[in-house]
């Protein structure tokens, strides 16, 4: 995509275009944008009208929900994703000082990732489910293109900056490069082989041979030769012999030897074309010519070429075979110019003018271009971060005041944060959110309470992630939202648990407060399963506390253990912990305690009971009373009820009498014994 | 480039987060077909794979697993189990279960979906009525027992889903995972770390009250139980694995204290297996991306000790003297989700969109 063409929507519906086809929108999470007809109305003029404008009457209004597509869309390249992010983490974990040789295996390891998705891709292309979608079929089309040209541009790079090159030969590589890029003529080659010498006959013989020529397949050009018919004439065995003894670097020779080698090779050669040695047979002349790298030969068959790159090595093989990265550059800007004033009307496509920035070292052109490819930065992502790890550009880029690690850290925040909110990606995306500085922290902490979880499991997955990177706001937001929707739902057990493990004071004591009072209104625990196993972790809040310790009563009550039940009891009465709305069910409870057969209160326990009723319950009666004579509309701001009482008061006078009576029978018997 | 300890274990990448992988059942042989099941991602599969000679000409991996055939799942697959040699029960986040059949072929193996249950697990109260996750399955017989986030605990006959021979109301909170300790007795294991014990004869209202709380090193937070699993041989011994990452062993003729406690890894512990013909042998699978073999050391045992229900499971303290822990796995950097085992071989599913198979285990 250039950054010229901006993408362009419309609504159309009825609404949006009465008033002028204009529209607003909000951003909603996950990269949503949530969109409105929308048409500005003055406020003034609004005032004035006496009517509301009927725009928004009669037709419905329609929200749309437009998101970002990608083509990670196409559930074949998210294999692409997430080898991608296993290589990542490899880099990551060799760190800045790892050998040459392992940057070599990333960079491989991650060309070749792309080179099998390449190969599921043209496999599903041709499945006939594909056939008949049109659109699936555009875009995995759109997707072989864009990741094509990743593995093409990945490879220059490789070469050319992250392979060691044995006194910088890059010749060999170049064409391997352009070879394995431009791959039909190998195919044909494999055709004519196989065809022996009938293959002289074909029409398109010399093309393909030609064509071979100029990507640097001497050898093969030689073996096709040795097969054509007329392979015993002279010509041919002249034009074979030299072809054959074409000198080639290798490893170990010593580069003056070899120069002057290649020389009187090539000198050799044209003397030959010069003595009109092949004049018999014109094309083999020409074939000839290209060889020994006559211009005039060269340019006319480069009108013919599909990509100004792809003979330049091969034009290398026979002109400049020790070309250098440094003259790489030189001869890159050369070729190319040759290449447009030969074909004024061609127009340079973003991959070309890469491979050109690759070619001429412009690595800040380069860079830059590549964060405008259409694949949310996949590319720029993992090459950057390459570059990063393996230094191997430091000085290039300190000369040109790059900030390779704010590049990096950038790119990778940004790939991360896009995988984070787009489909279901997010286990992916947190790695790279990982390693790009506070900002990516910062966008973890935003972002991981925000990934849609349905189920529990998932939210433990998350409240983990956090955890594991001490990013403490997270779990308590999780759990709220967990609570919130237990609690909707009235699974109060639910929604106990995980108020708990939010660990917020404020909305335990709420959860709390909502079981006492309904216990106070209906005499039933809602969720006692969970209240019994609160253990250790009721020390959240003093209310939970509360709870947990009257649940305990009304077991041992339960139980019949009484006089357990009834220090515990008097144990809550004085604790200082108990609800205001709680005091008459606490005091209700202790009723039959005290009238009971057996005395269970102490005389010191009965004046205690007694002194809380007067201290704590009578005046909040009093303070209902007051309030109600003031309001009487408004019921009371604390609400004392319980299911087994209608009147406070009464209960009150029944609670004195019973203290009382229990108080006179427990005086005597103690101070008696 | 996964790091993994062992030379023995090959990496595969399918593309889909795995929730769930089982090999089938062979009473023979080696078995060389295993089914997984996908979780989170736009659509959910459970996928039958076979262990193939590699087409391409790579001497380190001589054998690849290869997809035969697929069924589209309604949603994440949360529990997977064999109810017998080619019928596999397969729980969903959508509250089903599916009963999926496997055809064994020499060419192209199949699955297909033969029954689908009826709701079994949902939220329902004065506002809202909707399905709840189902997040784990065990099977005895032909009984499959499910569990789900709405605390209910569902028998279902394999042969007949749509009818539902008992329905629990066995927890106020969300359930994760359950296990027959025989015919009737069923234990489930909730988030607050609570086990309790159902009884697939009885009714709801006549179910015991047994209960009991896995231990943990943090009073302040809760530990919940994540798996469970009983020992091939001796049904009374039962393990739980929980968040925290330890694992407590309990001896079910005596439930008023745990045998074991022992601390292992640390984050959540996602799945823990016996090897269904080596009980000395244990398997656990960890969120953090590690797996463990504890294997016990019969050297270390007196012939005193040598009796007929001794196992190392049970010996407390001293179970960390009398079993040596190795890591079959480490350094994946995602959670491993299942993990089964069968002969020799091992598969773990991860989140890391790969299936993980270990060999010579």
């Amino acid at each position: 995509m250039d950054i010229e063409t901006v993408p362009t929507f419309e609504l159309g519906d009825i609404l949006a275009t009465r008033c002028g086809n204009t529209l607003t929108g909000k951003f909603l999470t996950n990269s949503k944008i949530a969109l409105i007809a929308y048409t500005h109305k003055n406020t003034n003029a609004f005032a004035n009208c006496e009517q509301p404008s009927k725009d928004g009457v009669e037709d419905p209004v329609l929200i749309y929900i437009a998101q970002e597509t990608t083509i990670y869309e196409e559930p074949l390249l998210r294999s692409l994703l997430s080898e991608a992010n296993t290589t990542f983490n490899t880099l990551r974990k060799l760190g800045k000082n790892a050998s040459k040789t392992e940057y070599i295996n990333v960079s491989q390891a991650y060309r070749s990732i792309v080179r099998s998705c390449l190969e599921k891709l043209e496999q599903m292309k041709t499945t006939p489910k594909l056939q008949v979608d049109e659109a699936e079929l555009r875009c995995s089309s759109e997707a072989i293109t864009t990741f094509y040209a990743v593995e093409c541009l990945w490879h220059l790079f490789e070469i050319l900056y992250v392979q060691e090159q044995h006194n910088q030969m890059i010749l060999a590589q170049l064409l391997k490069w352009t070879r394995f890029h431009f791959p039909q003529t190998e195919a044909h080659a494999t055709d004519l082989l196989l065809m022996a010498e009938d293959a002289s006959d074909r029409d398109d013989y010399w093309e393909i041979l030609k064509t071979l020529i100029m990507l640097g397949e001497v050898s093969v050009t030689a073996a096709i030769l040795t097969q054509n018919r007329k392979a015993g004439r002279d010509e041919f065995q002249e034009a074979i012999s030299i072809l054959k003894a074409m000198p080639v670097f290798e490893d170990g020779y010593a580069l003056q030897k070899f120069r002057s080698q290649w020389e009187y090779w090539h000198v050799n050669g044209e003397h030959k074309l010069d003595a009109n040695a092949f004049a018999a047979e014109p094309e083999l002349e020409l074939l000839m010519q290209l060889v020994v790298g006559k211009n005039e030969q060269w340019d006319e068959a480069l009108c013919k070429s599909k990509e100004w790159y792809e003979y330049l090595p091969g034009y290398l093989l026979y002109t400049n075979p020790t070309c250098k990265p440094f003259d790489l550059r030189i001869a890159a800007t050369a070729w190319l110019n040759r290449w447009s004033r030969l074909r004024p009307e061609w127009q340079m496509k973003t991959m070309s003018r890469m491979i050109k920035h690759l070619m001429a070292h412009d690595i800040k052109l380069f860079l830059f271009e590549m964060q405008q490819l259409n694949e949310s930065n996949w590319f720029a992502t993992h090459l950057i971060d390459l570059i990063y790890q393996s230094g191997q550009l430091n000085s290039y880029c300190e000369q040109r005041k790059i900030d390779l690690k704010s590049l990096r850290n950038s790119t990778v925040y940004n790939f991360g944060s896009f995988l984070m909110t787009s489909h279901k990606l997010w286990q992916l995306g947190i790695d790279y959110l990982d390693c790009c500085g506070e900002e990516g922290i910062a966008a973890i902490n935003i972002l991981l309470p925000r990934i849609p979880f349905k189920t529990e499991r998932l939210a433990l997955k998350l409240i983990a992630m956090a955890r594991q990177r001490n990013l403490f706001e997270v779990e308590p937001e999780i759990c709220k939202v967990l609570f919130k929707r237990s609690y909707d739902e009235e699974r109060h057990g639910s929604a106990l648990e995980w108020v708990i493990r939010s660990k917020d004071a404020t909305v335990v004591t709420a959860m709390a407060d909502f079981i006492l009072k309904n216990y106070s209104k209906t005499g039933i625990f809602v969720c006692p399963d969970v209240i019994t196993n609160i253990g250790a972790r009721m020390f959240i809040a003093p209310r939970l506390v509360f709870l947990c310790k009257y649940f305990e009563f009304n077991e041992l009550y339960r139980k019949r253990d009484f006089s357990s039940a009834t220090k515990l009891l008097v144990n809550l009465l004085d604790s200082k912990i108990t609800p205001s709305y709680f005091w008459p069910t606490l005091f209700i409870e202790s009723i039959p305690l005290l009238e009971s057969k057996e005395p269970m209160l102490t005389s010191k326990e009965t004046v205690t009971i007694l002194h809380h009723l007067e201290t704590n319950l009578l005046p909040l009666i009093e303070q209902n009373m007051l309030e109600t004579a003031i309001f009487p509309n408004l019921s009371s701001t604390v609400e004392l009820k319980d299911y087994r009482i209608e009147n406070v008061d009464e209960m009150v006078s029944v609670l004195r009498y019973a203290c009382a009576r229990n108080y006179s029978r427990t005086i005597l018997k103690e101070n008696t014994a | 480039m996964t790091g993994t300890n062992a030379q023995n274990v090959t990496t595969y990448y399918i593309s889909e987060k795995v929730s769930q992988v089982r090999w089938l059942p062979e009473l023979q042989q080696q078995s060389d077909r295993f089914v997984t099941g996908s979780w989170d991602i736009a659509k959910n599969y459970v996928r039958l794979w076979r262990l193939q000679q590699n087409p391409y000409v790579n001497q380190n991996v001589p054998i690849v697993p290869c997809c035969h055939d697929k069924v589209s799942m309604e949603d994440d697959v949360t529990g997977m189990e064999f109810v017998d040699k080619n019928t596999l029960a397969v729980g969903c986040g959508d509250g089903h279960l599916s009963v999926l059949k496997v055809q064994r072929a020499v060419e192209k193996d199949q699955i297909q979906r033969k029954a689908r249950s009826e709701l079994l697990h949902y939220f329902k109260s004065a506002n809202t009525s909707r399905s709840a996750s189902c997040t784990g399955v065990a099977t005895f017989g032909t009984d499959i027992a499910t569990v789900g986030d709405d605390g209910r605990l569902n028998v279902v006959n394999a042969d007949n889903l749509q009818q539902v021979k008992r329905t629990i109301e066995a927890d106020s909170v969300s359930l994760f995972a359950v296990v027959y300790a025989n015919h009737q007795e069923i234990f489930t294991a909730n988030g607050m770390g609570v086990v309790r014990m159902f009884d697939a004869r009885a009714s709801n209202e006549a179910q015991p009250n047994i209960a009991f709380v896995v231990g943990c090193q943090d009073e302040k937070n809760f530990n919940g139980v994540s798996c469970m699993t009983t020992h091939p041989m001796q049904k009374h011994i039962l393990l739980c694995g929980s968040e925290e990452g330890s694992i407590s062993v309990y001896d079910l003729r005596n439930l008023r204290y745990p045998a074991s406690y022992l601390g292992a890894h640390n984050s959540r512990i996602t799945d823990i297996a016996f090897h269904p013909k080596d009980p000395t042998k244990l398997f656990t699978a960890a969120e953090s991306g590690e797996v463990w073999l504890w294997s016990e050391q019969k050297s270390l045992i007196n012939a005193s000790e040598e009796q007929e229900d001794y196992c190392a499971w049970l010996c407390g303290e001293r179970v960390s003297d009398l079993v040596k822990v190795k890591g079959v796995l480490s350094n994946v950097c995602k959670p491993i989700n299942s993990i089964d085992v069968h002969g020799m071989r091992l598969v773990c599913g991860s989140d890391a969109e790969i299936v993980f198979l270990a060999d010579n285990v």
